[in-house]
Parts: structure tokens; sequence; C-alpha cells
């Protein structure tokens, strides 16, 4: 027998149609965010609060990534953007070539703030470049204060980290301190800030932080 | 959760390589798993036994080399494997660290038969009158 080197890696494939969806999002002057967090952690309600405050400032697109149901994008069309809904259809997270195809049916010309909000799942998203120019992702308080240790790769990953459902802390034993030390053991970097999609709480600062993101991503 | 679609990529480097080389049985696929690569072992075995069948892996093994978690101060050049996820360097203290390993998810090398096809397509088995 003999060996043959490959050295090529799985994800290889994904991450060159990542590298084009950039490039695609950034001759159109497009700012683009994958928002990641488990099921229910407040990926939709974030967008429908969100959204709202930012009109005027940005036109903004949706890309909506499910395993099944475009119940997710009605709520968002409500609001008056240009949606697209992915049903992956099983799939466990978005991927490049998902994202490429939804890119097809959006006018890049009208926008130039683009959310991608990824499959519920706090695993195999963090995994797949989509060719978003960075990730924010969400941790809601009654999913536990072990998660940053428990999945690491997503805080590493992530460039900010919304702690949603902070008005139910009088109601969960969510130590907000051990979240917060124990997510920037694993990114130091990472941006952290409490907001509460139900009644408004942190949204000054979350809006504060696109702004800034927006105007330093300035490759446009 | 993912593990059907990695298969599927890699028997399709897998038939790649093994193509690039004449084609041919591969005997040995050795891949590379990162400890911070959220890929379930089981599962990726269990994907190839159910893929592997009629492409150039089949009758193969797939052989799973678990890569630790390796950092890299970029400050003072410490380099670490923590075991408990903390990427703050244990030296200096520094936040500016490096991934060095632990995110691998690749096809390291395959092991093939020395003999390879013939030019006319027929295999080591047909010229041994074995078919």
């Amino acid at each position: 027998m003999h060996k043959v080197h490959v050295e090529q890696d799985l994800r290889g494939k994904n991450d060159a149609i990542a590298e084009e969806n950039r490039k695609h999002l950034r001759e159109h002057g497009i700012v683009s965010l994958n928002v990641m967090s488990a099921p229910g952690a407040g990926k939709t309600s974030l967008l429908c609060r969100t959204i709202p405050l930012l009109r005027g400032k940005y036109s903004i697109g949706v890309i909506e990534g499910d395993i099944q149901t475009s119940t997710d994008a009605e709520k968002i069309a409500t609001l008056g953007v240009p949606v697209h809904q992915i049903e992956t259809g099983g799939v466990c997270h978005l991927d490049a070539a998902m994202v490429h195809s939804a890119l097809h049916s959006i006018d890049l010309d009208s926008i130039d703030l683009l959310f991608i909000e990824n499959v519920g799942n706090l695993v195999c998203p963090a995994e797949f470049d989509l060719g978003e120019d960075s990730r924010v992702m969400l941790l809601s308080v009654s999913e536990g204060d072990d998660k940053p240790k428990k999945y690491p790769l997503m805080f590493r990953e992530a460039r900010l980290l919304l702690l949603n459902k902070i008005d139910l802390l009088p109601h969960v034993s969510f130590d907000v301190q051990k979240a917060r030390r124990e997510a920037r053991e694993i990114n130091p970097k990472l941006d952290i800030i409490e907001i509460s999609c139900a009644v408004g709480t942190g949204f000054e600062r979350w809006i504060a932080w696109i702004d800034s993101f927006v105007s330093e991503a300035g490759h446009r | 959760m993912h593990e059907a679609s990695l298969m599927s990529n890699l028997l399709a480097i897998v038939e790649r390589a093994a193509a690039d080389e004449g084609g041919g049985p591969v005997r040995v696929v050795h891949m590379k798993i990162g400890e911070l690569a959220g890929v379930n072992a089981d599962a990726l075995r269990f994907a190839f036994d159910c893929m592997s069948p009629g492409t150039a892996a089949e009758r193969g093994t797939l052989e799973i080399e678990k890569v630790p978690l390796a950092i890299l101060c970029r400050v003072c050049g410490a380099t670490a494997h923590p075991d408990d996820l903390v990427f703050v360097c244990a030296s200096c203290g520094s936040s500016d660290i490096e991934i060095m390993s632990g995110r691998e998810m690749q096809v390291d090398y395959i092991l093939m038969n020395d003999e390879a096809p013939a030019p006319d397509g027929s295999g080591p088995k047909a010229r041994r009158g074995e078919v």
C-alpha cells in the first residue's frame, strides 16, 4: 500500500463559496451579520424589534434560515423589508451555497445591511462561514449560564453576545457574571450586551453597536 | 449533526485524490478531527459505512485522529493545551491568542494499493483473472 497525502478540509468547498458571497456583498456595499443562537433564544424577536428602530438609517434585507416553515419570514415581511426564507429541509445549519442562492432572490442594490438569521442550533452553524462580515449570537437567560463552556466554538466565533430575556432574571437561576466571565475566557474580545426583546431593555446599546460596526466595516 | 453532508464532501475529496493516483480501491481514509470541531466520530463512521459503497473507498476503513486544542500567544509566544477552554495566555495574561490546532476537519491521507490499474481500464483483479 502507498500513502497519498491529501490534507484537504471538508469545509473547503463551503469556504470557497463563502468567499464569493463576501466579495459579492462587498461589491454591493452591504454589511452583513450572521445571527446565531439555540432555538427559541429570540433571533426573530430580535430582528422584529430591531428593524423598526433602524428604519430611515439603513435599507435592511433579511435571510431567514429554518429547517421547516416560513413563519419567521412572514413575521419579518410585515415590517416591510425584503426577506428571503431558506428552508434547509432537515439540515441543521445554513451553509454558504444556500446563502449564495438566497442572494440571487434579493435586490442587492436596494439594501445596505443584511441580517442572516441562522438555523437555531448552538453547534453546527459555528462551523460554516456564510460570507458574512461578522457574527452575533444570542444566549437567553432561560438556557442556563453553563452554555459558553458547553458550546465553546459558537462563543469563540462571535463578535457580539446578546444576553437576551434579561427581564426573566428574577425567575431563573442564571448567574450573569459567570456567563460573562466564561464567555470572555473563551473569547476575550467578545462584546456583551444585556437585552430583552420582550420589553426593549438594552436596545440603545445594541443599536449603537450596529452603528459602530457598520461604520467600522466601512469597506463601502 | 451534519455528519452525512460532511461525509459526502469527504468521499468527493477521496474520489478525486484516488482518481489522481490512477484510480483503484482506497484501503484507508485517515482524517483529522479537532477537539473544537463539533463533529461526532461515531456518527462519521456510521455515515462512512452507509455512504462509501459504490465509491473508491468501498470496503475501506475510516481512521479518525483526534487533534487536541493547541493555542499560541501572539504576544509572548507561549503555547498551551488548555483543558478548561480558557483562551488567555497563562504566561503573560494576553488575550491575543491564535488557535494552532483543534479546529481540523480534514482528510489527511489515504492508503491505496500499490498496483495501479492498467491503461486499458482493466484493474489488477481483471489482469489476474479474478473477475
